[in-house]
């Protein structure tokens, strides 16, 4: 177990009374509780403590949840590699996880896991107290094998937040349990998606797509040319704020100092160097670049990112929702930028767009990979009421 | 000998005097014991989030507003990044892309006392940054943050390159600091560093219009350093490009003790990207006119109502006008019933001198309009003369007893009264009946030495013109 996490508090506090009373939630080691070290996976952030409770936790814990400590992540929570995301509830030392979603970690964590794994719409879940990387894309993922834990912890955590001015003025969504009328919702599934996907799975795809219509959803495909585009704006867009996002990180004021420097600017080499590993380190040379030498370049993929979003609009007016194929593709063990963006090429788009995405594991004896369904911002209380309704029909409910 | 002209554009930072912080809730007061005014936003720790003042944008909105320039429906915070132990996450908030406002213009008279419109290229928002301390720790040199400035609020106003001379920076300066004065947005002060200055400067054969390259010139602590700085920095590019030498762009620091400017390392500029974090600001007209109703009356036009309703002449009025408090007084004494001309006088001549004698400021100072002003009507109604009513003056700093009081106190009640000074005429002219012949010859001279004879008598407490009469009468009525 020990393995698994990164920091188990001595005692757990006495969890107040409300919804959440009795569910131990696991965080990552970037989600500020006062007192917790919250290293956010890097050696930058070395034996930092959290001097306050993010807003997410001070939620959590006034709807009765109990924090149970914080599992190992992948540095600053890029990508996958040395993350336990998931293996908490498995191991059932918790019922639920929170889990930094970047361009997918979430989602993918869930499928490795084979439970639940929800990433809400950007703009849902205050940021206040997380230590981020990417703050136009990052999102808390909810990881449980129950979907009904998931829509309480959405439920406790959503909403406006004096401490988060970034969180646009809108309505937050009706948490409500709602029923997903049979023959009169529509799931479209993007063509452009699987892409490059191999042919056996997309033949898995498929069949997680027949259990839709199954559970009597009307199944529509549509059309967005421009779906490949995501990642690579993802990989540029999502660099530079990185680059910036993580500028604070000079051993000026907390942090790790690396001794012996003879100016400041050999202080920051020295010390900025010693503090990130070798992925995050290309990562933010990438950031650097397109930030330096290739604003042009930034430039465009904004204004493609704007694109891409009202494409995503679009396909809205078409169907209710959307399936897409969940395929962690790459390498298992990812060597380099490269290794690690292709594990994501299918659930970045989510992060690119603000929008909710959902994965839900395959019926058990199923061979296919489970499926990625998303719908529009601020439709996350429905997409939770899809996947509820997908669950049901597989135990033979009709509802 | 080809004659130059100079193209002058000023980039001006002006600190707002916001009660905290632009991005968080700490004290605004950067001269507190180093790093009181800290706190987990403006340290940049991880996990913070800024959250921009309503009060930094208001004020900001009102000092563009006062200078006539346009708010812009959208504006937004962009990233300035660069590496530097005064900037504490490796990038600046300021608005690069999409400034606050546009537009706007100061209205100057230039050396010859001509109309000159001097316009504001656009006014943006942005944050200060800490202040360094260098020292020696033992041998080894040190230096120390101090995080207090560290997100300040500040707004940079940056103008067409529309002047010509060092006197039109210094009177749009000036021009400027007024009106930033008026609006209530800062005090715009050069001396303590809330309005600080940087030049572009270049220089082109008169009549062209081309644009050549600029130098800038930063370090000028006071309005006059600005103009004795482009002035400098005038005449040398002129010089050298006389020589036949190339000017480069680069940036030059003012040297106030040699009154040189002197070349500076280049400073690495980085690029700008939108911030990510900080709400896009959207302005409805709305709220943009519900600013400019708070405007107060600018000091152009208060200028001219000083004229037509105080009848001042066009200088004082264009003076008492510069400084909302010294207008705010001035007002507030007429209010009093003191008249324009002898509240206009005494203010000026003895009142902001005395203040300024004794370190404070007008507007916090001993001695309030409504003392004033009783002191003013007393010498009004000629209970008192003037040299008393300047000793009175000088006791209400060390005194909070009404003038009333004190006159009364120190006797310095002017006696009119006939019966009263009757007798002390009748002395003296007992005693100088030599003076009181050469009266009675026709030399004025003698009356006035008499004059001065009775009034000693009386202490210097005898109507001036109460005492002329009826000493004329009694020299010329005994004769
Ligand atoms: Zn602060």
């Amino acid at each position: 177990m020990d393995s698994i996490f990164f920091y188990r508090p001595p005692e757990a506090a006495v969890p107040a009374d409300g919804p959440l009373k009795g569910m131990n939630i696991a965080i990552q080691p970037n989600v500020s509780a006062a007192g917790w070290p919250t290293d956010a996976g890097s050696n930058a952030l070395a034996r930092f403590v959290a001097l306050e409770d993010a807003t997410v936790v001070e939620r959590l814990r006034q709807a009765g949840a109990s924090i149970c400590g914080s599992t190992r992540m992948s540095e600053f929570g890029f990508g996958l590699d040395g993350s336990r995301a998931g293996e908490a509830i498995k191991r059932n030392a918790a019922h639920a996880e929170l889990v930094l979603d970047l361009m997918g970690e979430s989602r993918l964590a869930a499928s490795a896991g084979d439970v639940c794994g929800f990433k809400p719409s950007y703009g849902l879940v205050s940021r206040f107290g997380l230590i981020g990387l990417i703050p136009s894309m990052e999102c808390y993922g909810i990881l449980s094998d129950s979907l009904k834990n998931i829509r309480e912890i959405l439920k406790a955590i959503a909403g406006p937040d004096e401490r988060d001015f970034s969180l646009p003025d809108e309505t937050t969504p009706d948490f409500s349990p709602q029923n997903i009328d049979r023959g009169k919702t529509t799931v479209g599934i993007i063509k452009e998606a699987p892409g490059s996907l191999p042919a056996r799975q997309e033949s898995l795809y498929r069949a997680a797509i027949e259990t839709l219509g199954d559970a009597g959803l009307t199944v529509k495909e549509l059309s967005l040319p421009d779906f490949p585009l995501f990642l690579p704006v993802h990989k540029i867009v999502g660099a530079v704020e990185a680059s910036s996002c993580t500028g604070r990180y000079d051993s000026v004021r907390y942090g790790v100092r690396v001794p012996g420097a003879k100016n400041w600017n050999e202080m920051y080499l020295s010390s900025r160097g010693a503090a990130f590993g070798p992925l995050l380190k290309s990562y933010l040379f990438q950031g650097t670049f397109f930030q330096f030498e290739r604003y042009d370049a930034y430039e465009d993929a904004c204004r493609i990112r704007a694109r891409l979003v009202a494409g995503m609009r679009r396909l809205a007016a078409q169907a209710d929702f959307w399936a897409i194929p969940v395929e962690r593709g790459g390498p298992d063990a990812p060597a380099s930028l490269a290794d690690t963006y292709a594990q994501f090429a299918l659930t970045a788009y989510a992060n690119v767009a603000g929008l909710p995405a959902l994965y839900l594991p395959p019926a058990q004896g199923r061979p296919h990979p489970g499926v990625q369904l998303s719908g529009p911002r601020l439709s996350d209380a429905r997409l939770l009421a899809l996947g509820e309704h997908l669950l049901n029909a597989r135990r033979g409910g009709n509802a | 000998m080809m004659e130059f002209e100079a193209v002058i554009g000023l980039e001006i930072h002006v600190e707002l005097n916001c009660a905290t912080k632009m991005f968080c809730d700490c004290s605004n007061r950067p001269g507190d014991k180093p790093n009181m005014n800290i706190c987990p936003t403006c340290l940049w720790f991880p996990g913070a989030l800024p959250r921009l003042s309503r009060e930094a944008l208001e004020k900001a909105a009102l000092l563009c507003l006062g200078l006539g320039a346009e708010l812009q429906p959208r504006s937004a915070f962009d990233q300035k990044v660069y590496y530097y132990p005064d900037l504490p996450k490796g990038y600046q908030l300021s608005q690069a892309h999409l400034p606050l406002a546009r537009g706007g213009a100061i209205d100057i008279s230039d050396e010859n006392g001509r109309p000159r419109k001097l316009r504001i290229h656009h006014i943006h928002m942005e944050e200060d940054v800490a202040k360094l301390v260098h020292e020696m720790e033992g041998r080894l040199p040190i230096s120390l943050v101090d995080f207090n400035r560290a997100g300040a609020p500040l707004v940079e106003i940056v103008t067409e390159p529309d002047f010509r001379t060092p006197s039109e920076a210094m009177e749009f300066l000036k021009a400027l600091r007024t009106q930033v004065r008026y609006v209530g947005s800062s005090e715009c002060s050069m001396e303590n560093g809330t309005m600080r200055v940087d030049a572009n400067i270049s220089v082109r054969p008169k009549g062209t219009g081309q644009m050549n390259t600029k130098v800038e010139v930063k370090n000028m602590n006071s309005i006059r350093h600005v103009g004795d700085a482009v002035a400098y920095e005038i005449n040398r590019q002129s010089a050298d490009v006389q020589a036949g030498k190339v000017v480069t762009l680069h940036t030059r620091l003012w040297d106030p003790d040699k009154k040189v400017t002197l070349a500076m390392r280049g400073k690495f500029e980085g690029p700008c990207i939108p911030d990510p974090v900080v709400p896009v600001i959207e302005l409805a007209p709305e709220w943009i006119e519900r600013m400019r109703t708070r405007l107060p009356e600018m000091p152009a036009a208060r200028a001219e109502r000083f004229v037509s309703q105080h009848g001042l002449s066009g200088e004082e009025a264009v003076f008492l006008s510069a400084d909302p408090e010294v207008a705010g007084y001035f007002e507030a004494l007429i209010g009093q019933g003191v008249s324009p001309r002898t509240a206009m006088h005494w203010l000026v001549t003895q009142l902001i001198p005395a203040v300024k004698d004794r370190g404070q400021e007008l507007s916090g100072s001993a001695v309030p309009p409504a003392r004033f002003a009783a002191l003013l009507n007393m010498l009004a109604r000629d209970e008192i003369n003037a040299h008393a009513a300047r000793e009175v003056l000088g006791q209400l700093f060390d005194s909070d007893k009404a003038p009333e009081a004190i006159v009364s106190a120190l006797g310095f009640r002017q006696v009119s009264d006939p019966d009263a000074l009757d007798a002390l005429i009748d002395k003296v002219l007992a005693e100088q009946p030599a003076a009181v012949a050469d009266v009675r010859a026709g030399q004025g001279k003698a009356l006035g030495f008499l004059i001065g004879q009775v009034m000693q008598a009386s202490g210097g407490k005898a109507n001036p013109k109460v005492l002329r009469d009826l000493l004329a009468k009694k020299v010329s009525a005994a004769s």
